[in-house]
């Protein structure tokens, strides 16, 4: 049997962000035209390089209808740890280990609270929002810390022509792809998102899987860590403050399902976080109302809610229908 | 089915469920009273800081509750500190506590300080809407109420409001800027990185802007307004994207010096990070008076910045509730006039810098 062909409403809803962003690249572009010179977009696909690798974590954790909201306070502890050891004199490496560490420890708390101790995310992962705020806030004693020179550079720094944050991402979506796409891991995962019951019944360890998904999203939270303090130079008691919305966000945005199992972690993150940034972007470079930003980005998000919204549905009104789909993610 | 060298469990068996059951219990007690003791490890309770045991008349010495909404930046701790300080020279009794940007979680510990009986209270609201019900719970108490550094929206309860001139600071600083542009003898492009757009001080900086830009002519040509919410990402972002639009730009404002780095990151990245005097020198100015700030002053980067003088607003703050205590009336607002400081008086104001304080001490 032919599988049944896809209809153009569902193919419209499934490249909503896609269209959505060549509109706001589009308008923005006829507005002010340097918006599309080459230094501009580079500069806002490097703008978007540390909520991109959030993103990337909050990928695996939305599949397995979860969520973590503690990866802002992880990049805060994170970031506070290596800016102590960066002004004793300890070497980058060992800060930016350190920052990659705590990312893997935050997540592996998450992950015990979430499976063993069968915590609901939002509050396991709110806890250590919390507690990393407070823990970030003691270690700094709320001061801020700015870093040498030699360490904004590395924000900046350029390998065969691409700057170094824009090669880690592309290293990060690469393995996360191949994680979720090539691996039995990947398949067991979004199995565990769509129906955890269902996966555990078919014998998938699912809480193994779902604790596995914390780890990599506090790891991914640790990197974009680093990329955001290269970037800045500099850690403020406010370090990383709502990277958890922005992740989510852009996840949403990209067509990552809330409510579990549906979903790619290329392009769709990465476009939300790009889309997010873009529309601030244009907006400071067309002189826009500053009244105006927060209406239109919220406006967007909605926009992509209510599109997944849309999605869900109709995808559960469709799967009711005895017959196939030839593209469900 | 058995499974070899497993144990057969009957799941439906009540002691096991019962056993199950309290192991599960007993864990996830332990873990949600681990994870709020730690969650209240950054939100002190109200805790007794000084306490003086014999006041200069021999009465009782005064006990003031200090409900901060945040201590998330250099500027609170700063401020929370000089209170306590202030207090202290006064032997004044200092309850203090944090309310993690809660507005309920504030209101509650207010409540618990007009229970304790404090002979005033010293707020900083989380915004002018939610302090009024704690305005009114104390006015019914008959406590004394200080707004510190933050007012209230317009109300017919009485309190006292000590605050900047967030206005009249930023146009002074403003001014300054603008006359080191007028210097270069060309038309300057300008950005300015605003605060929250709900947050009243940010507006104060805002309105204090403009007006000085206004009364400028055509000295300088504002080319960008970004909001930065108070975070320095968003300014990191609104410096580079103004920068694409307008590489030519020469004069910055910071509605808060603790954004400076994100400047720097930019400038530093395009080759503009140049010292006041230097060719292809940005003008810099900010508000605050804050330990970066001053250390960027204090290195010839940055022009200009305007600064609340903490020390005086928080002394004027334990000082009204000790003179109601005495019988005087409370004023309704007593302003900080506060002082802009540049690269000619930083020697000579950098004493009343509380930034500088802050940097000394590190």
């Amino acid at each position: 049997m032919n599988p049944t062909p896809v209809p153009l409403t569902f193919r419209l809803l499934q490249a909503a962000t896609p269209l959505l962003f060549l509109m706001v690249v589009l308008v923005f572009g006829l507005l002010e035209p340097r918006f599309f010179s080459f230094s501009n977009l580079q500069g806002i696909l490097l703008q978007s390089t540390a909520t991109a690798l959030v993103a990337v974590g909050m990928t695996f954790v939305l599949l397995v209808a979860g969520v973590d909201l503690s990866v802002g306070a992880l990049m805060f502890v994170g970031a506070a740890l290596a800016g102590k050891l960066i002004l004793a004199g300890q070497p980058v490496a060992l800060a930016l280990a350190v920052m990659l560490a705590v990312g893997v420890v935050g997540g592996t708390v998450n992950a015990l609270l979430v499976t063993r101790l069968r915590l609901i995310a939002f509050v396991a992962t709110l806890g250590l929002l919390h507690v990393g705020r407070g823990l970030g806030l003691w270690i700094t004693q709320t001061r801020a810390m700015n870093l040498p020179d030699s360490f904004l550079q590395l924000g900046s720094a350029q390998w065969l022509g691409l700057p170094l944050p824009l090669w880690l991402l592309s290293v990060v979506v690469l393995a996360a792809w191949t994680l979720l796409n090539r691996t039995p891991f990947g398949r067991h995962l979004y199995a565990t998102g769509f129906s955890e019951e269902a996966a555990r019944k078919a014998g998938l360890p699912t809480r193994r899987i779902i604790g596995l998904a914390y780890v990599l999203c506090g790891a991914c939270a640790g990197l974009g860590g680093m990329v955001a303090l290269a970037q800045l130079g500099a850690v403020s008691p406010s370090f990383g403050e709502y990277y958890e919305f922005e992740a989510i966000t852009a996840c949403v945005l990209g067509g990552i399902s809330l409510f579990g199992g549906r979903g790619q972690v290329f392009p769709g993150p990465i476009l939300g976080a790009v889309l997010v940034k873009s529309l601030f972007n244009g907006l400071v470079m067309i002189q826009a109302d500053p009244y105006l930003f927060p209406v239109i980005t919220g406006a967007v998000i909605f926009f992509a809610v209510g599109v997944d919204s849309l999605r869900a549905r109709w995808l559960q009104r469709w799967n009711q229908r005895p017959i196939y789909l030839t593209d469900p993610v | 089915m058995d499974i070899p060298g497993r144990r057969r469990f009957n799941v439906l068996s009540p002691e096991l469920t019962g056993i199950m059951n309290t192991r599960t219990f007993l864990l996830r007690s332990a873990a949600v009273v681990a994870a709020l003791t730690l969650a209240g490890c950054d939100r002190p309770e109200p805790a007794i800081t000084s306490t003086p045991t014999i006041s200069p008349g021999g009465a009782d010495p005064l006990t003031i509750g200090v409900a901060f909404e945040t201590l998330q930046t250099e500027y609170w701790v700063a401020g929370l500190d000089a209170i306590k300080a202030s207090a202290h020279r006064r032997n004044v009794r200092v309850l203090e506590s944090v309310a993690d940007g809660d507005a309920n979680r504030q209101l509650e510990q207010v409540k618990n300080f007009i229970n304790r009986r404090v002979d005033g209270l010293i707020i900083v609201p989380k915004d002018g809407k939610t302090v009024i019900p704690m305005i009114k719970a104390a006015n019914a108490a008959q406590i004394p109420v200080v707004l510190y550094n933050r007012p209230s929206d317009p109300t017919d309860a009485p309190h006292t409001v000590v605050a900047p001139d967030n206005f009249a600071i930023t146009k002074a600083t403003v001014e300054y800027l603008i006359g080191e542009a007028r210097k270069t003898g060309r038309k300057v492009k300008a950005l300015v990185l605003l605060g929250d757009l709900g947050d009243v001080n940010a507006m104060g900086r805002r309105d204090g802007f403009e007006a000085a830009v206004k009364e400028a002519g055509d000295a300088i040509e504002v080319v960008a307004r970004v909001p930065t919410e108070w975070k320095q990402e968003k300014a990191l972002a609104g410096v580079q994207s103004a920068f694409q639009a307008n590489p030519d730009i020469g004069l910055i404002f910071t509605s808060s010096d603790f954004m400076f780095p994100s400047i720097k990151s930019v400038l530093s990245s395009q080759g503009k990070w140049k010292k006041v005097g230097e060719p292809g020198h940005v003008i810099l100015g900010g508000f605050d008076g804050d330990a970066t700030a001053y250390q960027l002053m204090k290195d010839g980067y940055v022009d200009a910045t305007g600064v609340q003088d903490v020390f005086w607003e928080s002394d004027q703050a334990v000082q009204v509730i000790a003179e109601v205590k005495d019988g005087k009336p409370a004023p309704a607002r007593i302003e900080d006039k506060g002082f802009v400081i540049t690269q000619a008086n930083l020697k000579e104001l950098e004493s009343r810098m509380w930034g500088a304080q802050v940097a000394n001490r590190k």
